[in-house]
């Protein structure tokens, strides 16, 4: 992995952030948004279920930003015409996104936290972290694995011109699917294994058994359910690296990355 | 306006019409196009459903969220693709082409809305189609004509909103983050998902100043079988929400015109 090339990506990264205001839509203001829809919705209801609102709109926020960033992180070199010099460059293209990925997930963090903070000021839900400590240690590896979904998301993007219509399209699934509002359970039985293939859904289990006093989730316990979002993290990582690799070699091979 | 210049107004609509389907399926091919307008709006329904499912409130139910979630597609499609028109012209830039042509952008822009507006027809249809047949909307009081005029003056008014929302973003870069946080304010402001009378008493005016509030509850009266005269005071709503902010983006566009023609100022915005 060429570091240098990893960290010269991450600036850059945030020099985009911090000069398009844009960002903030899906990675801030849409998951409050849908975090306070969904506290109406839970009208009278106590603590656990309140915190699992909150909780889910924080889950929302990171996989939005995650969504968008690793879309928009090719589509920008296409528009400003350099993804060609990016691609025919000796730096591995996975080595760029992975080090923009590491800005996006941070800012997927401080999203997240940002949602909490903000409903518990606006709703005074009064609910509080079960196991803070473990819940944060969570929140974070969840936020790693959602960035290894960007990245094969990525690895996709360089292949198509379309990438905004397929970043609207994977919005609204990966929110159903994840359970991050409601519980896998309540979904019907032949979606279920869907969000079982999704680490973050394995995330959202364990930060729900580190806050919710009770909860009993999918059945693994905390540790079961890490164990599971981490190896699902590494197979999307080694497919992300397979497909940069093979869509390299052959847009390389053939010249045909303007054709996309 | 005379003859010749209402042919010449059609001509440039129709052109320009024509211009943005070409553009929209140049980058998109139509499959996918397609697949993305019956995927997002069966999970974006999917999703508020399930919450409601979830909530058990007796008032919320997942009929009330899946009616809601159809007419906030239609609006929301509407929206996004007018209020976003400036900022294509800009990105691509031709900004500075159109501006120094005779034809106003407003005609412009009616004309190159005109096919989002159509596809805003599709996504409303495909949306009714899950509500009623994957979660269960009962539509069988409902006229048909009632709700068809209900969603074409939704479509009309929204895309007032929109135009409105681009004129103010021909001033700027971009008018898509107004849109984006007029559509998410909509979502929890307009009783898309839950009664507006849950809302704090301060924000409830705010409600009413917005034409997708009386689109969803017209809506709401429509499916369970009222005719046009009841939902008049709502219709009647729309339509001057419309016009009126289709006359405001009118007057804000030919302001920037002259603003920028005076003062050579086109690559400023």
């Amino acid at each position: 992995m060429n570091v240098r090339a990893s960290y010269a990506a991450f600036r850059q990264q945030m020099t985009h952030f911090l000069t398009d205001p844009q960002w903030i839509i899906p990675s801030l203001i849409a998951p409050f948004m849908f975090t306070m829809v969904v506290l109406m919705i839970y009208q009278d209801v106590d603590g656990p279920v309140v915190l699992q609102a909150v909780l889910g709109g924080g889950v929302l926020g990171m996989w939005g930003n995650t969504l968008y960033s690793s879309g928009w992180s090719i589509s920008y070199d296409r528009y400003n015409g350099t993804l060609e010099p990016l691609m025919t460059s000796p730096t591995r293209l996975m080595d760029v996104v992975a080090g923009r990925s590491v800005w996006n997930t941070l800012i997927g963090l401080s999203n997240a936290v940002l949602v909490f903070v903000i409903a518990e000021i606006m709703f005074r839900t009064g609910v509080g972290l079960a196991n803070p400590a473990e819940f944060f240690f969570i929140l974070i590896m969840t936020l790693a694995s959602l960035a290894s979904i960007g990245l094969v998301f990525s690895a996709f993007f360089v292949l198509t011109r379309a990438s905004s219509v397929l970043m609207s399209s994977l919005e609204f699934p990966i929110y159903v699917v994840s359970g991050a509002m409601f519980p896998i359970t309540i979904l019907p039985d032949w979606v279920i294994p869907v969000s079982y293939i999704l680490a973050p859904s394995w995330g959202v289990d364990a930060m729900k058994i580190a806050a919710l006093d009770g909860y009993e989730g999918i059945g693994l316990g905390i540790a079961g359910s890490l164990a599971v979002m981490l190896l699902l993290t590494a197979i999307y990582i080694i497919m992300a690296r397979w497909l940069f690799k093979k869509i390299e070699r052959n847009v390389r091979s053939y010249g045909t990355i303007t054709r996309f | 306006m005379d003859a010749v210049s209402l042919r010449q107004t059609a001509r440039v609509i129709a052109h320009s019409s024509s211009l943005s389907v070409r553009n929209t399926f140049a980058a998109v091919p139509w499959w996918l196009w397609l697949a993305q307008v019956l995927l997002t709006s069966f999970f974006a329904m999917a999703f508020f459903a399930y919450v409601a499912d979830f909530a058990q409130n007796p008032e919320v139910t997942v009929a009330y969220v899946v009616l809601g979630n159809a007419i906030q597609a239609v609006a929301m499609v509407t929206l996004y693709s007018v209020a976003n028109l400036p900022a294509i012209e800009k990105h691509v830039g031709t900004m500075p082409v159109l501006i120094s042509s005779p034809t106003g952008l407003f005609t412009i822009f009616v004309g190159m809305s005109l096919f989002q507006i159509m596809a805003g027809f599709l996504t409303v249809a495909v949306s009714m189609g899950y509500a009623v047949y994957l979660f269960g909307l009962d539509l069988s009081a409902m006229h048909l004509s009632v709700m068809v005029v209900v969603i074409v003056l939704t479509s009309f008014s929204m895309a007032g909103l929109g135009m409105m929302i681009g004129a103010i973003g021909t001033y700027l870069r971009t008018g898509m983050i107004i849109a984006s946080v007029v559509s998410y304010i909509g979502l929890v402001l307009c009783g898309v998902n839950f009664p507006v009378h849950y809302l704090p008493d301060w924000l409830q005016p705010i409600s009413y100043g917005l034409p997708l509030t009386y689109a969803v509850e017209a809506a709401r009266l429509a499916a369970e079988g009222a005719t046009l005269t009841e939902v008049f005071p709502q219709l009647r709503m729309m339509l001057l929400l419309g016009v009126g902010m289709l006359v405001a983006s009118y007057f804000m566009l030919k302001g920037f015109e002259r603003m920028v023609r005076r003062k050579g100022a086109y690559e400023a915005f």
